[in-house]
């Protein structure tokens, strides 16, 4: 038995061109979204003009707004209607348990775009007007099943007396759900808001069938821009990336940082 | 007997802590050897070096006489029985067993026949097509027996094979093992932290702790002659007394001298004497060697486990002070506040606290319409560190209060220096209330009084809490009238545990009866 | 306790309007005569009989299914030794899983749209490949940069779902191995690999789900006379408003889709239950 703790292994070969693979398309577009010309191959020099057209653009501006407001609305939505379900759903019997889990299998599995059909002859045999109000309700559509996906195991997990413990113990039902149910799932629930966020903020092919009267999202704005070389998608795209990142960088980082500061607390208290 | 494996000064460290400090150890053809330890004593750890699996640190581990160190797990001529069977889920009974054969491309009908064979050998003919997945624990045990069998090891490694089984599975696999293996005449290397386990089934038992050996020895040796209070206390129950050698067959205890077999020890030695409790009679007083008083009976089926004592713990006795205190009501009458007096150890004036001495005076307030509590929000009260007694005034918000005395006086404590403890306690005042409303009165009884009993040692190390096993008191709870009562807290003293088929009363005087052989001596350590 | 039941009541309602109605409305639609709406009961058969009688659709669908393949099969082949490169690394398993997820969280349209800055015939990739010598290569707008993109987006799904079954993977399985006399490459065969392969199906349907039905990835690098199913799709809803013929294609796609799910599935049953 050898310590091969240092060789270069073909699995590891494999292993690192992947990680270049994955990041250099990433990389070259934060890179280039600084240059100077419209040249995609040669940085000419640094410049923030397409960052300045960006935010100068009414419609660059107003599909971020958008891409914002409906990720954080169908955020706040998907994840409390995803964990009030999942907490009644426990107590359901099966049959009504496996309908629901079915059709949410229908939503995670489905390919989006026969998603997105649906929804487009759904509102449009409603006669509902499409635009944000229809994007909103597709994206709480299809965040909510991943809330519950990722709220499910961690409700599982609980005894199954907590909630009659607290009602024992004299708490009303609400109070039941609010103080005891809910802060037991908590990292459950915000694993699944960000799963919920990032989905909607990233989601291309649902909004863009299911939009309509110049409501656009990020994506879609891509999208339609892409169909020439324009360099101000990368500045764009640049935009996406690093909101994105924080916001992961924050949900790893927070949660073990909290912990450390409660327990100095009590340490100190 | 050949010598099949050899271990020599074996080391091996994890993370900076050394879990085998030097093992030694020879293993014999055709032995059943048990490994016995707690967890974390290293007994794994040896059966994963022999394995393959774990490389040493230091040492050496020969078989066959070859030194084998550096060959991997594929080329020794050992097979193992892992802790959760480690069966291949994907495969089902019958290519599990193969595994091996087939690896070593053995003809199909010779494959056929050996796994035939070992499945009728383990009990579970035509289970061959079963999933693994599908059995119970006790089969899956069979299987992965099978498993490593089929391959002719010379040498066996069970780690703990019956820990997931439950107890009538495992006296029924244990039997089950000895017959296998007495059957294919192997040598086995069994590792368990069951005691029972090994000396059912053992040839050998090695008895390790920490990453050291303790003792080696036949079930029987280790039984009747362990080395050492450790070996003695893990392998089955024993009473342990402390004694001093007076001489060759002569040991002194409990101030008392007994004829002994042992011998060889240096005159006066301080020694460790170990009495089975199934070698202890009870008998009348009269013929008793020991004396003592019945403290506990359990009924175990065939016999009854007696505990007696014969000698008492340290104790110490306070008074108690029963007061028909009543509370104090507020002028509007929607507060009430009580408090009751205290004595406090004129040691612990220097760190009074607040919150301490609304503990010590038990201080209250409520709505007695709502019988809701109320904070109490302000003391009152001047103290020195001089005996007497010191007013102290609770109030609440609204301003109801009450004001009760703090009587500071020495400390009430009791030394055992036989028994090498020391006990305290002190008197404390009570409603009738209290004592009619307390669910635990013992226990509240030891809060009231603040008592505790530590280990006296010279040294500064940190106290060691002793047990307060025994309060003991005269008045009848249920109709406590105002007056001042003893309550006597007491360690439990000297105590024998007895295995006996005669039954005995709690609070029997009785005699305990054994003869020398009984007795076996251990040096200190 | 049925104390809580109603609170799962609201979104059984939201679903069955939001998802179950329109999967119906797509299998009436697709039985529906052109340009009738569905309640006006026209059905027909039509819709298929069209797609099936076609050789171009045809060949759109054998594109789409060569294509997915493709990258299912590269998918694999990259994804298994670096996943199970991730699982051994026992310190840096975290770190790794971390930097492996981290770019599926990333728009995949801005990610894809890079690859046409790289990809271009006077791109990155080509001027690096111009200071070693080698002449441009036309990349953008063929099979390999549709592919390519593919694998670009999906692959970690692979990596991920192989790592977690190989990490979870009991060690004293290969220990075992080892002890009945296999050596390190036999026990990869005769165990590991076996074991992995519930992680190996369930990467093969999410690579392979996605492949099958992309259609922003074939017309960024494939462009606007690259088709795969879902191009047609998104032309038959948005451009030719034909929307019995459009859900014809997405029921047979989907049904295409559940047949290969099942299929690999299937495989797996038959090897054993693995948990």
């Amino acid at each position: 038995m050898k310590k091969n703790k240092h060789r270069i292994t073909p699995g590891r070969v494999v292993l690192a061109a992947i990680l270049v693979f994955l990041y250099a398309p990433i990389l070259y577009t934060m890179v280039f979204s600084f240059n100077e010309s419209r040249s995609l191959t040669k940085f000419t020099g640094f410049s923030l003009q397409w960052y300045e057209k960006m935010f100068s653009s009414d419609t660059t501006m107003s599909a971020i707004v958008t891409t914002f407001v409906v990720a954080i609305l169908a955020t706040a939505i998907s994840t409390a209607i995803g964990t009030i379900t999942i907490i009644g759903l426990s107590r359901c019997n099966k049959l009504l348990r496996g309908a629901v889990s079915m059709v949410n299998d229908i939503v995670l599995m489905n390919p989006e775009i026969v998603t997105a059909i649906g929804l487009l002859m759904f509102f449009a045999t409603m006669t509902v007007r499409k635009g944000f109000l229809t994007m909103l309700l597709a994206h709480i559509m299809f965040c909510t099943p991943y809330v519950m996906l990722t709220v499910a195991p961690r409700l599982r997990s609980l005894d199954p007396n907590l909630a009659d413990a607290a009602l024992d113990l004299g708490c009303n039902p609400l109070q039941a759900i609010l103080k005891v149910i809910v802060p037991q799932l908590m990292p459950g629930i915000t694993a699944g808001a960000l799963i919920a966020f990032t989905m909607s903020f990233d989601d291309f092919v649902i909004s863009y069938f299911v939009t309509g009267n110049g409501v656009q999202n990020i994506s879609i704005l891509v999208y339609t821009m892409s169909k020439r070389v324009n360099p101000s998608i990368n500045a764009i795209s640049t935009l996406v990336i690093v909101i994105i990142t924080i916001a992961l960088i924050l949900i790893n980082v927070l949660p073990p940082l909290w912990q450390k500061l409660n327990k100095k607390k009590e340490e100190t208290a | 007997m050949k010598k099949l494996i050899e271990l020599k000064n074996l080391e091996k460290t994890f993370d900076g802590q050394q879990v085998l400090k030097g093992i030694s150890l020879d293993i014999y053809e055709n032995e059943f050897v048990t490994l016995l330890g707690p967890s974390g004593c290293g007994k794994t750890t040896i059966l994963r070096i022999i394995g393959g699996f774990l490389e040493a640190d230091g040492g050496e581990v020969l078989f066959d006489g070859q030194k084998i160190n550096d060959v991997p797990p594929y080329e020794r001529e050992i097979n193992t029985v892992f802790q959760k069977y480690a069966l291949f889920p994907h495969l089902n009974v019958y290519d599990n067993i193969a595994f091996g054969l087939k690896l070593r491309k053995e003809p199909k009908d010779v494959i056929e026949q050996k796994v035939i064979r070992m499945l009728r050998l383990v009990g579970l003919d035509g289970f061959a097509k079963r999933r693994v997945n599908e059995m119970s624990g006790g089969q899956q045990q069979r299987v992965a027996i099978a498993r490593a069998l089929v391959n002719e090891p010379k040498v066996l490694l069970l780690d703990e094979p019956l820990g997931a089984l439950d107890l009538k599975l495992r006296k029924e696999m244990q039997r089950e093992l000895k017959k296998i293996q007495q059957e294919v005449g192997i040598t086995f290397l069994f590792v368990t932290h069951d005691q029972e386990e090994a000396l059912t089934m053992s040839d050998k038992i090695v008895v390790m702790k920490e990453g050291t050996i303790q003792q080696i020895g036949t079930p029987t040796d280790i039984y009747n002659e362990p080395v050492n209070r450790y070996v003695a206390n893990f392998i089955g129950e024993s009473n342990i007394i402390e004694g001093t050698m007076r001489g060759d067959y002569l040991v002194e205890f409990e101030d008392r001298m007994f004829d002994c077999v042992d011998a060889g020890f240096e005159k006066d030695e301080a020694v460790e004497v170990v009495i089975r409790p199934e070698d202890l009679d009870v008998v009348p007083v009269t013929e008793g060697k020991l004396r003592g008083r019945v403290k506990s009976v359990l009924f175990k089926g065939v016999h009854y486990d007696t505990m007696v004592e014969t000698r008492a713990g340290t104790s110490i006795t306070v008074q108690m002070t029963v007061r028909d205190a009543k509370p104090a009501v507020s002028s509007s009458a929607e507060e009430c506040i009580s408090a009751n007096d205290f004595y406090l150890d004129i040691e612990d004036v220097e760190q009074l606290t607040d919150a301490r001495i609304i503990a010590r005076a038990d201080a209250q307030a409520w709505n007695p319409k709502t019988d809701e509590f109320l904070s109490i929000s302000k003391l009152k009260y001047s103290i020195e560190p001089k005996n007497g007694v010191y007013p102290v005034t609770f109030e609440t918000h609204s301003g109801t209060s009450i004001t009760v005395n703090m009587i500071v006086a020495d400390a009430n404590r009791v030394q055992n220096k036989e028994n090498g403890e020391e006990i305290y306690a002190m008197n404390f005042f009570k409603s009738a209330d209290e004592i009619q409303e307390s669910m635990a009165l013992d226990h509240d009884l030891i809060t009231w009084a603040d008592a505790s009993a530590w280990v006296l040692n010279s040294e500064n190390e940190p106290d060691i809490r002793v047990r307060i096993s025994d309060v003991r008191y005269t008045f009848d709870p249920e109709n406590i009238q105002p007056g001042t009562y003893d309550v006597t807290f007491s360690t439990k003293g000297y105590e024998y545990k007895v295995s006996t088929t005669d039954r005995t009363e709690v609070g029997d005087v009785v005699g305990l009866a054994f003869v020398p052989e009984d007795l076996h001596i251990m040096r200190k350590g | 306790m049925k104390r809580f039941r109603g609170m799962a009541y609201p979104y059984v309602l939201f679903i069955c309007i939001l998802v179950v109605v329109p999967m119906l409305l797509i299998i009436a639609y697709a039985f529906t005569v052109e340009g009738t709406a569905f309640f006006q009961h026209q059905f027909t058969l039509g819709n298929f009989a069209r797609f099936f009688s076609d050789a171009v659709f045809l060949q759109v669908l054998i594109r789409s299914l060569r294509v997915a393949l493709f990258t299912t099969v590269i998918c694999l082949l990259l994804g298994y030794p670096a996943a199970y490169c991730i699982a051994k690394s026992e310190k840096r398993q975290g770190i790794l899983i971390l930097i492996i997820t981290l770019p599926t969280w990333i728009n995949m349209l801005v990610r894809t749209y890079a690859w046409v800055g790289i990809l271009q015939d006077n791109g990155l990739l080509n001027t690096v490949l111009g200071w070693f010598g080698i002449a441009p290569l036309h990349l953008m707008y063929t099979d390999f940069a549709v592919v390519l993109g593919m694998v670009y987006n999906f692959i970690p799904f692979m990596i991920l779902e192989i790592s977690s079954v190989l990490a979870k993977m009991d060690p004293s399985f290969l220990e075992a191995a080892e002890d009945l006399g296999a050596d390190k490459k036999q026990s990869f065969l005769h165990v590991t690999l076996p074991l992995s392969l519930p992680g190996i199906i369930s990467g093969i349907t999410l690579v392979f789900l996605p492949s099958v039905s992309a259609f922003f990835i074939p017309k960024l690098l494939g462009g606007g006379s690259y088709v795969l199913i879902g191009n047609i799709i998104e032309t038959e809803f948005l451009t030719a408003g034909n929307w019995s013929f459009g859900s014809a294609l997405s029921l047979i796609m989907a049904a295409i889709i559940m047949l290969s799910i099942y299929l690999t599935r299937r495989i797996d049953k038959n090897r054993g239950d693995v948990s």
